[in-house]
C-alpha cells in the first residue's frame, strides 16, 4: 500500500518536472536577447532614437545660441531707443536761440563750409 | 572736455561735450554722421540719394524723406532761394564730384540749368519731376549736426560743428565768426548757427570765378555782393537754410530781411566791410 502511494507521488512529481522542464527549454529563453538585437526594425529604431537625441542636443544648442543673440540685440535696441528718447525730450526741451557778443576767445569757429 | 575731429561729408567735423567720460556719445555722433552721409550723399552711387537721382522715385527710408521735407519746406518760405532741385545748375558749373576732386581752373562750359522742378513726398514714396535731381546743399550737413548734438547731449552740454554749422545743446559756447578784420566771438547757449559764403569752395571755368551758392533764378552761382553770411537759428536746418538764402539777397536787402524776421547775423561784404543784424548788436 504504501509503495503504490509512494510509486504515484514519484509518478505525479516526475510528471510536473517534465513538464516544468520542457516548458522552460520551449521557451528558449537563452534565444531571447540575440533575436531582439537582430530584429532589424528594432535595430533601426534604435539608431533613429540615437540620431534623434543627437538632434535634440544641436537643436538645444542652436536655440540656446539664437536667444543669447536675441538677448544682445534686444538690449542693443533698448538702449538705442532709450537714446533715441532721451535726444527727443531734448529736442523737445531746445528753448530759442540764446546768444549775445563776447569778448571771449573762441572754443571753435564757424567758416564757409 | 572731451573732443572728438574727423572728416565726413567732405568737411571737417568737430565733437566738444562738456563731460569727464563721453566716449560711447562721441563714438555713437560719429557713428550716426557717417551714416547720414550715406544716405544723404550726392556723390555716393550706392546712397539712397543718388539713387533718387536716377530714378526719379525712390520708396525711401525716414532720414532721406525727412531732409527732402525740410528742403520743401524751406524752398517754400525763402520764396525759392533755397531750392533742393539745383543739382543740376551746381554740376553743370563745375561741381561735379567731392569738392577735393573739382579741377580749380578749367575750360569746360558753364551754362546755367533750371531749377524749382516738381518733387513731392507721398507717404513713403519720393517722386521727382522729370531731368529733377536733387542736392540739399548745406543742410544735409546741418541735419547731421542737429541728431548727432542730440545724441551727444546725453553724455552732457555738447557742440557739434559741422565745418560751419554749429549746433549746442546745453551749456554755454564761445564761438568765433570770421569777420572781415578778424573774429567775433558769439556766446551761444542755445540753437544754432551756419555761415554760407564764397570764400571757400570756389573754382574757375572759362576764367569766369564760380562757386557753390547757386541762385535758383540763374541756375549758376550767385553773383551777390556778400562774401559770406553767418545766421544764428533754433537749429542748424534753419540757420543754413536763412545763410543761403540772406546771402542770395545781397547786402542792403539781407540786413533789411534779417532784421524783419529777427535772424541775428553776421554780414560779410565782398568789400571788406562786417555788419550786424537781427538785434545782433
Amino acid at each position: 500500500m504504501t509503495s503504490h502511494v509512494a510509486r504515484l507521488y514519484s509518478l505525479a512529481l516526475a510528471l510536473f518536472v517534465f513538464f516544468l522542464t520542457w516548458a522552460t527549454i520551449g521557451a528558449r529563453p537563452w534565444t531571447t536577447t540575440s533575436r531582439a538585437q537582430q530584429d532589424p526594425r528594432l535595430t533601426a529604431l534604435t539608431v533613429r532614437e540615437q540620431h534623434l537625441r543627437r538632434e535634440s542636443v544641436l537643436v538645444q544648442r542652436l536655440v540656446r545660441h539664437r536667444w543669447a543673440v536675441y538677448r544682445v540685440q534686444l538690449h542693443k535696441r533698448q538702449s538705442q531707443i532709450a537714446t533715441a528718447r532721451q535726444a527727443q525730450q531734448a529736442a523737445a526741451s531746445a528753448p530759442a536761440p540764446s546768444v549775445r557778443v563776447v569778448s571771449l576767445p573762441p572754443l571753435t569757429i564757424t567758416r564757409t563750409s | 572736455m572731451e573732443t572728438r575731429r574727423f572728416r565726413a561729408m567732405g568737411t571737417d567735423i568737430e565733437f566738444l561735450v562738456d563731460a569727464a567720460e563721453a566716449g560711447e556719445a562721441l563714438a555713437a555722433a560719429e557713428e550716426e554722421f557717417h551714416r547720414l552721409e550715406a544716405i544723404l550723399s550726392r556723390f555716393r552711387p550706392e546712397s539712397e540719394l543718388s539713387r533718387l537721382n536716377d530714378l526719379g522715385s525712390l520708396e525711401a527710408g525716414p532720414e532721406l524723406r525727412e531732409v527732402v521735407a525740410l528742403a520743401l519746406e524751406a524752398r517754400e518760405k525763402t520764396g525759392g532761394r533755397f531750392d533742393p532741385t539745383v543739382h543740376d545748375a551746381v554740376v553743370s558749373t563745375g561741381y561735379d564730384r567731392s569738392f577735393e576732386l573739382v579741377a580749380p581752373d578749367g575750360e569746360a562750359p558753364s551754362t546755367g540749368s533750371s531749377c524749382g522742378g516738381a518733387v513731392s513726398v507721398e507717404g513713403f514714396r519720393i517722386e521727382l519731376g522729370a531731368q529733377v535731381r536733387l542736392d540739399f546743399g548745406g543742410i544735409g550737413k546741418g541735419y547731421a549736426a542737429v541728431r548727432a548734438a542730440r545724441l551727444l547731449c546725453a553724455a552732457g552740454p555738447a557742440l557739434v560743428n559741422a565745418g560751419g554749422d554749429v549746433a549746442v545743446h546745453g551749456g554755454t559756447w564761445p564761438v568765433g565768426v570770421e569777420t572781415a578784420d578778424g573774429c567775433l566771438t558769439l556766446e551761444l547757449s542755445a540753437g544754432a548757427l551756419a555761415t554760407s559764403g564764397r570764400d571757400r569752395r570756389r573754382w574757375r571755368r572759362n576764367g569766369r570765378e564760380l562757386h557753390h551758392l547757386i541762385d535758383p533764378k540763374t541756375g549758376t552761382s550767385s553773383d551777390s555782393d556778400l562774401l559770406r553770411l553767418t545766421v544764428v537759428a533754433s537749429d542748424a536746418v534753419e540757420a543754413e537754410v536763412w545763410a543761403k538764402a540772406l546771402y542770395l539777397q545781397g547786402e542792403e536787402r539781407a540786413l533789411r530781411e534779417a532784421d524783419e524776421l529777427g535772424l541775428l547775423c553776421v554780414l560779410v561784404t565782398a568789400d571788406g566791410r562786417t555788419r550786424l543784424a537781427g538785434g545782433l548788436r
